[in-house]
């Protein structure tokens, strides 16, 4: 670590703010506990045994959103859910990720010409962080997207200000 | 199943509305029309008198229908002048089904309700009533089932128009 490498004690480790608190934050993203259609499926599966999401530290999934960092909108998002997702994303406390998980949250999937009640595409409502493809994607295609996203916020600046906007 | 024979026991017992009956058909392989038609056998009935027509159905020990398994509508095309309502009925003990069709004027889709006789009735008519916007008088909780209760028109008609815009969210 540069200049200040050997001068403390052996305990004493040394590191970027940055780093630290993405780590903090990738490692362990806790995701809300809610599916909207066969991709929940597909989802409680990458939460079993066999795919393990927890080996990802996103295993915890919080049956509130006070207490969830990542949404996965997995399934079919309607009219009448949108208001539902839109108040459980205010609830949830920043920093705060999306993943659409599927076609139908992506863009509207099989729905999005005749589906007279489907958003098409969840980022109509929220923001979106990471888009998946598949109707439903595989178990590895989920935490590919996991993987995405932490990768996204490995490269987050933590106590930088933002940009002002243009 | 024999639905000759039920046919002629409604007859007989002179049901109310009964206007008559498709009888179940053979299998032509040189008319190919035919199988524009394929299904099951049915009778019709006045819409009108559902209602009565059901409880016959229900009350009868020769027919026995216990269950009401599905009221449905079919909206046949876009200058077409009429709905049809489809009831889907289920005799456990009898063995026995029997499906009911019924027509009403697109221009004023009324008809009784059927959930004094079925009760399962109730909330496949609440279906049907926003879906293709027949109204079912005197229907103990006419709300929607599905759909916001906001929602403009009635999707499953042929000549529905997709809305451009639900509570800010852009449908295009």
């Amino acid at each position: 670590m540069g200049i200040v490498e050997h001068s403390f004690e052996d305990n004493v480790l040394t590191t970027k703010v940055d780093w630290l608190v993405n780590w903090a934050r990738l490692s362990s993203v806790w995701p809300l506990t809610f599916g909207l259609a066969c991709c929940a499926m597909e989802m409680m599966a990458v939460g079993a045994a066999h795919h393990d999401i927890d080996r990802f530290g996103a295993g915890a999934f919080r049956a509130t959103p006070r207490q969830a960092d990542l949404m996965i909108v997995a399934g079919t998002v309607n009219f009448k859910m949108a208001e539902r997702i839109q108040r459980l994303y205010d609830q949830m406390a920043s920093p705060r990720y999306v993943i659409a998980m599927g076609a139908c949250a992506t863009g509207g999937g099989p729905y999005h010409k005749f589906g007279y009640t489907v958003v098409k595409g969840v980022d109509r409502v929220i923001p979106v962080d990471v888009y998946i493809a598949g109707c439903p994607p595989r178990p590895e295609a989920l935490l590919e997207g996991l993987m995405k996203l932490q990768e996204k916020i490995r490269a987050a600046h933590v106590i930088r200000k933002p940009a002002l906007p243009a | 199943m024999d639905f000759t024979g039920i046919h002629d026991r409604l007859s007989l017992i002179r049901a109310p509305g009964l206007l008559g009956a498709d009888l179940p058909r053979k299998a032509d392989p040189a008319n190919k029309s035919l199988r524009a038609r394929a299904g099951g056998p049915f009778v019709s009935v006045e819409a009108a008198l559902l209602p009565q027509f059901l409880r016959v159905c229900r009350d009868d020990p020769r027919l026995c229908f216990e269950m009401l398994v599905d009221i449905s509508a079919t909206d046949p095309s876009k200058s077409a002048t009429e709905l049809w309502v489809n009831v889907s009925l289920l005799s456990v003990s009898a063995r026995q089904r029997l499906q009911i069709k019924s027509s009403v004027p697109k221009q004023a889709p009324r008809l009784p309700t059927c959930s004094g006789v079925y009760p399962a009735a109730n909330w496949h008519e609440r279906e049907c009533a926003e879906m293709f916007g027949l109204v079912f008088e005197g229907h103990p909780d006419p709300r929607h089932i599905l759909l916001p209760e906001d929602w403009i028109g009635h999707p499953l008609r042929k000549d529905y128009e997709y809305p451009k815009t639900y509570h800010g969210i852009s449908c295009e």
